[in-house]
């Protein structure tokens, strides 16, 4: 065990190229070249052509509008500008960097009300009183001197990485979100001149890549996810999620921005550009536990529910997440329920494909005021209305994300039993099944179960009621309307099954039980490999006999990643390679 | 359309300074949490404290900040405008000049204040109400102190400082009606059984009298501070009410809204209770403001089409600005 000396953090175990480059390298630097010539005005393009030396006039006009435009602001903006500057400062004429600093006095920076939120401000505001000491209120959009406005962004900043590495956060594990969090964490690494802080930022960093890394899929961010949009969630490698994958991981090959059918719109689309010309560099043994396929492996975790402000008992009740990884696909779930409003993505399977929509799932699209009261102070009347305003899709019965008190899920390795118990008079009093039409079989076998394949991956799902299927542009809609409902998903692969004839005459000849089922909404199945599962929704979850006690879930459980809950201690595993994270003493070993 | 009409607004509210003295007969002042155009991040239309000086003011003013999310707003009536605190997602918003300068008085720990009141008494006490509980300050916004003791939800949307005796303070939560007699600490719960009470209004001359809105539950009224309390059923048709008004000049004159009801109005001292929302368009009433110097001029604050006027006592209505706003609250100060 020795201690790692931070400075020296250049982890380039990678193999290094003819050219004398590591692949990160040029992934690096290929990013960096295309950002610098794209047209889009934006801090990262701006940042990546003025380090790059490139359209310099025109770079600066960028920044000269984005720091003019004063209905720009808030949070998004704070850390980008000051990422930006701190990355650029050097070769800034005087006039735009007294406008830079302008803009945090004449803008409202909002603090806004989600965590991402939190994080993006408050380490925007750290650097920005960082950067400008000693100067009074009057100098801050705030009104606040520079050193109550550091001490407040210190304060929270801690707070937040101490929650994070304890009970987990609350906007985890994202496809989209991940990037304001790894974003301003690599901002902050770079620029915080006090040391622990920095260090900090280097922890926060390793965890967020190593919470992805584990389950990581060839650029895919598999499991259940806390937030995601509709798109991303049927397109997983559209994702912004895939962009850092690509970076750091070098899955998936193809880079994001070349392939117009994985290409991410514009929200999150070039932050990695600030990975790209930041001084942190990715621990190897994360790199390997995010591309190491050969063995499948469960990975549990413990998260958070976000902030629950009113209409329930506790802050922030755990949220347990269950995921299978293989080379082939990935099986993933949280426990259902609400944990999430708006975006919560409950359990899929995402299998790796050269196609986009590789993945398949089912939902029930619940919503109401009262949910989102829940987590927003506004009227509950009026919340469903506002939040179709920004996310378009909450009230729509066709969504593709959403929680519902009437879903709850059980897992054991690559089998997973849905259940729902749709209450009498619910809004959209139906279920959800997203079927990919790229997929290369899919059947309705007379046994009852649906078995489709895609590549080396074989599904089966079997609908316990009767459903029927909606064509629609990039998939078939599976939709079953009673009310006490669920499916049983097993998964299987070339590696596990050989053929997938072989593999649906195994799954076909074990039928799901649920007699009863209208009264004791209760099913067992026994998986083709002889495991026993029995769940009953709002009951035990039964394996092979002995109840699952989501009690006795660590913080992070797998081969690679291990944690136990509330201790702040991260250990990650890799043969004979060891990385811990010690968030109680601010220490990095190996 | 509507769009174009708030852009237009907003555009010509922002000319002015934000420093424009509030030094005038009377000052109408709202606090708007939202526009239709409002994203999170995003370039956004001005919203936060706006302010006009009646009869003859037709313009919405802008002061402090920008797009702060603003719920409630207090301004201290004895300074003459001087000392006002919003109650903002971001914090407690304070100026001690009158507008020329803001602070954000509150730490990271205070977020989501719905609702500020300044003890008229002393403006060094300060109360605010949270999504995560009662905070209170002793020392004009430097220091904040949690007073959740006593209560069992922390979800508090409303406070009311008894104007007779500023020790007696009352809360609205999503468990009732809360009282201390010690200046926020020691909550104990009134007679009120319902959860989810939106908004608290106390009598401007009889203490003991307050009435409470509910959500789903309709209004109602005690006669002895709490201790006991009964609904209100005569005339109303509604169950959700946000805001519940007194004309300071003639307290048997009240005015409620709330969740589609339009304006209810009683002229019996909340006995009796009739709709009279002619010309108002939208009927998501959220708060309503009587001119103490005039009580003809009626304001009410609407969900998304800003505010409405009334220059007879809430017989007819007409739009007053801010159009496609989410007003959460409105006060007129007589100066």
């Amino acid at each position: 065990m020795k201690k790692i000396v931070f400075i020296c953090t250049m982890c380039l175990s990678f193999a290094v190229s003819s050219n004398g480059q590591s692949p990160f390298e040029q992934r690096r630097l290929q990013l960096l070249e295309v950002a610098s010539v794209e047209r889009e005005r934006g801090f990262q393009t701006v940042t990546a052509k003025l380090l790059a030396g490139r359209d310099r006039e025109y770079a600066l006009t960028m920044l000269d509008s984005l720091t003019s435009d004063e209905a720009i602001g808030g949070m998004f903006y704070s850390y980008s500008l000051i990422g930006c500057y701190l990355h650029t400062r050097v070769v800034l004429p005087d006039s735009l960097r007294k406008k830079v600093r302008s803009a945090y006095r004449n803008r409202t920076m909002y603090r806004g009300d989600t965590e991402n939120h939190w994080v993006t401000y408050y380490t925007g505001l750290y650097l920005a009183a960082q950067t400008w000491p000693h100067q009074d209120g009057t100098e801050w959009f705030n009104g606040k001197s520079s050193s109550e406005n550091f001490q407040e962004s210190t304060e929270w900043l801690n707070h937040w990485i101490r929650m994070s590495a304890r009970i987990g956060q609350g906007e985890f594990d994202s496809p989209t979100y991940i990037s304001v969090f790894i974003t301003p964490m690599l901002v902050l690494y770079d620029f915080a001149q006090d040391p622990q802080m920095k260090r900090k930022a280097q922890m926060m960093l390793d965890l967020l890549f190593a919470d992805f890394a584990v389950e990581h899929l060839k650029g895919n961010y598999a499991g259940g996810h806390s937030r995601d949009y509709p798109e991303d969630i049927v397109n997983p490698l559209a994702a912004p999620s895939t962009f850092w994958a690509w970076l750091y991981f070098g899955e998936p090959e193809f880079a994001p921005w070349s392939e117009a059918r994985f290409r991410p719109r514009h929200r999150g689309a070039w932050e990695p550009l600030f990975g790209a010309v930041s001084s942190y560099r990715l621990p190897d043994i994360i790199y390997r536990i995010a591309t190491d396929r050969t063995k499948p492996y469960v990975q549990t975790k413990t998260k958070r529910v976000r902030n629950i402000i009113r209409f329930g008992a506790e802050k922030n009740p755990p949220v347990f997440k269950y995921t299978y990884m293989t080379r082939h696909y990935a099986l993933g779930s949280l426990q259902g329920g609400i944990l999430q409003p708006i975006q919560q993505h409950t359990w899929d399977v995402t299998y790796a494909s050269g196609k986009p929509y590789n993945t398949l799932f089912t939902l029930h699209p619940f919503f109401s005021g009262k949910e989102l009261a829940m987590f927003f102070p506004e009227e509950q009347k009026f919340l469903s209305d506002e939040v179709d305003r920004y996310h378009k899709v909450y009230t729509n019965p066709n969504k593709w994300n959403s929680s519902s008190p009437y879903e709850q899920t059980f897992q054991h390795k690559n089998a997973l039993i849905v259940l729902y118990n749709i209450e009498q008079g619910a809004i959209h009093p139906h279920i959800d099944g997203f079927f990919p039409k790229n997929l290369e079989q899919r059947v309705v076998d007379k046994s009852g179960w649906i078995f489709c394949k895609a590549g080396d991956t074989y599904m089966a799902f079997f609908p316990l009621k009767p459903y029927e299927w909606i064509e629609e542009e990039i998939n078939w809609r599976w939709r079953s309307h009673e009310l006490k409902n669920g499916a049983v998903v097993e998964i299987g692969s070339s590696t596990a099954d050989v053929s997938f004839d072989r593999f649906r005459k195994k799954v076909s000849a074990s039928i799901p039980l649920f007699k009863n089922f209208e009264e004791n909404l209760t099913v067992q199945y026994t998986t083709r490999m002889g495991d026993r599962m029995k769940f009953t929704f709002g009951g035990e979850r039964v394996l092979n006999g002995k109840h699952v006690d989501f009690a006795r879930y660590r913080f992070f459980d797998g081969p690679y990643l291990q944690s136990e809950y509330k201790s702040g201690i991260i250990t990650m595993l890799y043969k004979g390679s060891k990385r811990v994270l010690d968030f109680n003493e601010v220490s990095i070993t190996e | 359309m509507r769009n174009h009409l708030l852009a237009s607004a907003l555009v010509v509210a922002s000319v002015f300074p934000a420093t424009v003295s509030f030094a005038r007969q009377s000052t109408v002042y709202a606090s708007v949490l939202s526009t239709r155009l409002f994203v999170v991040g995003a370039p956004n239309p001005s919203t936060g404290l706006f302010f006009q000086n009646p009869p003859d003011d037709t313009l919405w003013r802008h002061s402090g900040r920008n797009n702060i999310r603003a719920f409630g707003l207090a301004v201290h009536a004895p300074s003459r405008g001087q000392l006002i605190y919003i109650a903002s997602g971001n914090g407690a918003h304070r100026t001690t000049d009158g507008g020329a300068s803001w602070k954000i008085s509150t730490g990271w720990n205070i977020t989501e204040v719905l609702g500020v009141a300044i003890d008229p008494k002393n403006p060094n006490n300060v109360y605010l109400c949270t999504a995560y509980g009662m905070f209170k300050t002793t020392d004009g916004g430097e220091h904040w102190r949690e007073m959740n003791g006593g209560l069992s939800a922390r979800f508090v949307s409303s406070i009311v400082i008894d104007h007779s005796n500023s020790d007696i303070v009352f809360c609205s939560t999503e468990d009732g009606v809360y009282r201390s007699d010690a200046g926020g600490r020691d909550w104990k719960r009134t007679g009120l059984n319902v959860g989810g009470v939106r908004i608290l209004t106390q009598h401007p001359q009889l203490s003991e009298i307050l009435f409470a809105g509910t959500e789903n539950h309709g209004i109602f009224i005690t006669r002895n501070g709490g201790t006991s309390w009964e609904k209100i059923e005569a005339g109303l048709d509604h169950q959700t009410f946000y805001t519940i008004a007194f004309d300071p000049g003639k307290p048997d004159t009240m005015y409620a809204g709330g969740f589609a009801t339009g304006v209810y109005k009683s002229v019996d001292g909340g006995k009796n209770w009739k709709r009279t929302s002619n010309g108002l368009t939208n009927l998501n009433v959220h708060s309503i403001a009587v001119n103490p110097t005039n009580g003809n001029q009626v304001y009410a604050a609407t969900m998304w089409s800003g505010i409405f006027r009334s220059d007879n006592a809430g017989d007819t209505w007409r739009n007053a600005g801010l159009d496609g706003s989410q007003v959460w609250t409105i006060t007129i100060q007589p100066f």
